[in-house]
């Protein structure tokens, strides 16, 4: 029962500080490092007092010295941006990390932002060389790490950011107009923001102000990193918290079931029903808090090592469960274990002792069914277990419930892995069929056709070119894709309808199709590159690359419509059997580093976290499946127990009496399972086209968890129900005759 | 005269003896139960009467009522009509936690079965009695070791009660039951699955504690058994078909109810 709650408990509080980190992870980090709103680079020397007195202004940090440099860790290079820190400051103050911060005993120690030192692969205590921009270099040591909501990423932010100690930027920086400042204010209100900016660049001469980012800024920069993720987490920890609920339930009422007799006999002693129920609740929550308790610490331990596997636990707010959080899942199971207790244990306090001193399992009669069953020379162990699988009710309801929600999630994550398969390995599917994308570079057009012709890993060379485009009574502005040409077009993959074979067809995104409430079969006119160009939408495609909202059409539809295209780009669809980093070297080599060449986005790339989330949350399902399994055994021991006597006596082996009581357990599972697995097929699909949907890329994107996976994984919880029934049983059988038979 | 006091006139016309004060009085006892198969008439106006002290037989064939006439005067099942007095207050409209507080102090049980808790030791479980009765630790403790001395269980006071043969159990339920001297010993067919040794052990507890001035009502269908007692009850489809007072036998103490007297 500990461990149940326990396992519980830190699943939902990993999936608590998983969900929080996920979707909005810069939000906390500001929260927690007490961001500064506007982010001013000054030139030295500036006097930054006068910004404080701005209306709007809560509090000033800085003016921090800066310094541009190079550090070099190992064979890696990259340019960084020196900050003078040697304290903690009240305002943008870092999150330490690892190790500790700046100390003046310790000049050369330097401290990394996050991103940045995972770049460089640099731990606390690596060597790095700080190199000036006139060569003076210097020897540094990393003390610590830390992340900040200052800046973004690196390296979708350049530079990176490493703390220094004052006296360092003086070695590798020694002339001092060489340096700047940076400043930093804090808000009250973070919508002045842009206001507030105006204001202080016209207070301190747009001479001395080098460059300015908001906050608006950096959290750009940092979100759409994985909404998806998030929302998909979020999914997940609801269901999971159900079937949490569940099962902690069942094992709590349980308990009860199978201590009704005792609680009778000390009725009989003279314990009052109230002192009973009362015993009865303190002994359960003392395990739920037991096993809270250990949950929490299982989880403080866990987070760590978990969020280094997590891209965008680098910026999460810090290595604990928020302790929000913690108090609300951790008292919010042991509230369930009380519940779950007070209700059985109200009830068995109700109950006058003589009904329950001579204990009897429901009784039933041996139905047509199963006396057809016996008499069909099934063997008799299995009909005898299965008849009794729903002596009872109202547990086997539960139990069943407790098994099929674990079963539900489980084969929607087999579904949500296929889906991550199939983009993966078959990006053709989700409209990736183009693996790369070159552009011209250095080259002119010609060269660049002639080369992408002549080369022979390609299957098929499409032009490509992406024009901008106004949408009808919007304001901003849509991707339009050329796409190979009418007669031989991208090979899109298409969900609905077909892809354009005439000048004036096109494909669009389900997205589009929302945002101008239009349907496939319908016209559309939009101004295209300076034209007006009425397309006829005759299909629907699945598009992840530009963010959605996408409409496709041949290259000479744009021509015949008047409009000049852009210069072309190309998309190749390589043959078979030719790796991506192959086909890459070849035409760099052909053209001699003069083309671009670079492989297409694959959202499934930054969705690889999601595997090994995949796995830790079967491992949870499993642990929940496990606890109804056991409840469920423990119950049909205590109510089955006398009858293995009776049984033994009419001549069943020891290994039949197993048989019947693994059975009985088997078809519980066997029936949820199949419930389950039902459920989930119904409801995967659906739910990731739900996902895609609201996050652009349209419906179809999901794929159905393939029969043989979803059939294995039934297998699998049918017998691994069996299997943990095999114990109690082995241990039922094993008891001697007489004492089975003996009436204590 | 009371209906109660009337049936308790018949049979063997004793020696006139000091009546000793009335323990429990049952008038017009009578239980239905509804089962899936029908109703079922338990008891149908039973009346019975147990002074202090006294040791009283019940029998009958299975299925007479005797184990719910049992269970009815010890407040393990409300009765659907009828009177219990006990000690003079009336005690059949109790609620169960009422009920639990006058068990602790004046009924001690002993049945057929299940009377251990299981993960307690057996000498736990003695002083768990005697404790929720108000015993202090101290006299508690005290009573448990004389109790199971005077059973023979004292090596056996540590261990767990599944690892006791049945006897050894029944011997144990019975020291349990006596450990919070209660006014009234209610025994439903204590010896009901033991061998004659164990039988003979339990049976002796008994005597010596009906002669230490025990009240006791023992269902049983052991004749030797009824044959120790100060009267036999016998029950037949929910009524009293029998009331009868047993001689005095050398041997058997000679008036029934009288404190003091030494075996």
């Amino acid at each position: 029962m500990v461990l149940v709650v326990a396992g519980v408990v830190t699943s939902l509080l990993l999936s608590a500080t998983l969900l929080e980190a996920a979707t909005d992870p810069w939000r906390a980090l500001f929260a927690r490092t007490r961001g500064a709103d506007i982010w001013l680079q000054l030139t030295a020397g500036t006097d930054a007092r006068p910004l404080a007195d701005l209306g709007g202004v809560t509090g000033l940090a800085g003016p921090y010295q800066v310094a541009a440099a190079t550090v070099v860790s190992g064979p890696l290079a990259a340019p960084v941006r020196l900050w003078a820190m040697p304290g903690m400051p009240a305002i943008g103050r870092p999150l330490l990390r690892q190790g500790n911060w700046l100390t003046a005993a310790q000049p050369s120690g330097v401290v990394l932002e996050a991103s940045f030192a995972q770049a460089l692969h640099a731990r606390v205590g690596s060597a790095l060389v700080t190199e000036g921009l006139d060569g003076s270099s210097v020897r540094t040591t990393v003390v610590g790490i830390a992340a900040t909501s200052d800046q973004g990423l690196y390296p979708d932010q350049t530079p990176g950011l490493m703390w220094v100690m004052p006296s360092l930027i003086g070695w590798v920086e020694p002339v001092a107009k060489h340096t700047q400042e940076m400043v930093g204010l804090r808000l009250s209100s973070p919508a002045a923001t842009g206001f507030v900016l105006q204001e202080a660049i016209t207070r301190l001469g747009s001479n001395s102000v080098i460059s300015a980012s908001t906050w608006h800024d950096v959290k750009q920069s940092v979100d759409g990193e994985d909404p998806l993720l998030g929302l998909l987490l979020a999914l997940f920890g609801l269901v999971a918290l159900g079937g949490a609920v569940l099962a902690v339930s069942n094992a709590a009422s349980g308990r009860i079931l199978v201590q009704l007799q005792e609680l009778a006999m000390l009725k009989t002693l003279g314990f009052t029903p109230g002192q009973l129920v009362g015993m009865l609740i303190a002994e359960q929550a003392a395990l739920g808090l037991a096993g809270a308790g250990m949950g929490v610490a299982l989880s403080g331990l866990l987070t760590a090592p978990l969020m280094r596997y997590v891209p965008v636990g680098l910026l999460a707010a810090g290595t604990l469960p928020p302790a929000g959080w913690v108090v609300l899942i951790a008292g919010g199971t042991v509230m369930a274990v009380l519940l779950a207790t007070a209700v059985p244990g109200w009830r068995a306090g109700r109950v006058w002792p003589a009904d329950a001193i001579r204990p009897s399992a429901p009784g039933g009669r041996l139905s047509r069914f199963a006396r057809a069953a016996l008499m069909s020379r099934l063997p008799p162990a299995v009909v005898l277990g299965a008849r009794t699988s729903f002596t009872r009710r109202l547990p086997a309801a539960l139990t069943i419930g407790g098994l099929a929600l674990p079963m539900m999630m489980g084969t929607i994550g087999i579904g949500f892995w296929a889906t991550l398969d199939t983009m993966q390995r078959h990006p053709a599917e989700i409209g990736l069929a183009g693996a790369l994308s070159v552009r011209p570079g250095e080259l002119s057009e010609a060269q660049t056709s002639r080369i992408v012709a002549a080369d022979r890993e390609a299957a098929a060379v499409y032009p490509w070119v992406k024009v901008s485009a106004l949408l009808p009574g919007e304001t901003s502005a849509i991707t339009t894709i050329g796409a190979g040409t009418s007669a031989r077009p991208y090979p899109f993959h298409v969900a609905d309808g077909r892809l354009y074979h005439a000048p004036g067809e096109a494909v669009a995104t389900q997205s589009l199709l929302d945002a101008v409430h239009l349907q496939v079969g319908e016209y559309m006119r939009m101004p295209v590159g300076g034209v007006y160009v009425i397309f006829h939408i005759v299909g629907r495609i699945i598009e992840p690359e530009y963010g959605g909202q996408v409409i496709a059409y041949g290259i000479d539809t744009l021509t015949q419509a008047g409009a000049v295209p852009p210069p072309f780009s190309y998309r190749l669809v390589l043959r078979p059997g030719v790796s991506l980093a192959a086909a890459e070297a070849h035409l760099l080599r052909a053209s001699r580093s003069r083309l671009a060449v670079a492989p297409a986005a694959n959202p499934a790339a930054s969705l690889g976290i999601m595997r090994p989330m995949l796995a830790g949350l079967f491992a949870v399902l499993g642990l929940i499946a496990l606890t109804s399994v056991l409840t469920a055994a423990a119950v049909g021991l205590r109510d089955h127990l006398r009858d293995i006597g009776a049984l033994r006596a009419m001549g069943l082996t020891p290994r039949q009496i197993m048989i019947s009581f693994v059975t009985r357990v088997a078809v519980l599972a066997f029936v949820a399972a199949l419930a389950g697995a039902v459920c989930g097929l119904v409801l995967s699909a659906r739910l990731i086209d739900l996902v895609g949907q609201a996050y652009g890329i349209g419906a179809g994107l999901g794929s159905a968890p393939s029969a043989g996976a979803t059939l294995t994984a039934m297998a699998i919880a049918v017998v691994a129900a069996g299997l943990a029934a095999i114990v109690p049983a082995a241990r039922a059988t094993r008891t001697p005759i007489a004492t089975v038979l003996r009436p204590y | 005269m009371t209906r109660a006091d009337a049936a308790c006139q018949g049979g063997w016309p004793g020696p006139a003896q000091p009546e000793a004060p009335v323990l429990m009085r049952a008038a017009g006892l009578t239980k239905v139960f509804q089962t899936g198969a029908g109703t079922v008439h338990a008891l149908r106006g039973v009346d019975l009467l147990i002074r202090r002290g006294e040791f009283v037989a019940v029998m009958g064939p299975s299925g007479s009522g005797k184990s719910t006439l049992l269970h009815v005067l010890g407040g393990l099942e409300p009765a659907t009509s009828g009177e219990i007095w006990l000690d003079g207050h009336r005690v059949d409209q109790l609620s169960q936690a009422r009920w639990a507080v006058v068990r602790r102090h004046h009924i001690g049980f002993v049945f057929q079965s299940f009377n251990l808790v299981s993960n307690m030791t057996v000498a736990d479980n003695v002083e768990l009695a005697a404790l929720i009765s108000g015993a202090t630790r101290r006299e508690a403790r005290a009573r448990q070791e004389e109790l199971l001395a005077g059973l023979r269980l004292t090596a056996k006071a540590r261990a767990a009660p599944a690892l006791l043969s049945g006897g050894e159990q029944q011997r144990v339920a019975l020291a349990r039951a006596l450990a919070s001297r209660p006014s009234l010993l209610l025994a439903d067919e204590p010896t009901g699955n033991l061998d004659s040794a164990n039988t003979a052990d339990v049976l002796r507890l008994l005597r010596k504690s009906h002669v230490q001035g025990q009240a006791i009502l023992l269902v049983t269908h052991d004749a030797r058994a009824a044959s120790m007692a100060d009267r036999v009850v016998n029950l037949f489809d929910g009524m009293i078909a029998d009331d009868a007072r047993l001689p005095p036998e050398p041997g058997r103490p000679a008036a029934a109810g009288i404190p003091g007297l030494r075996d």
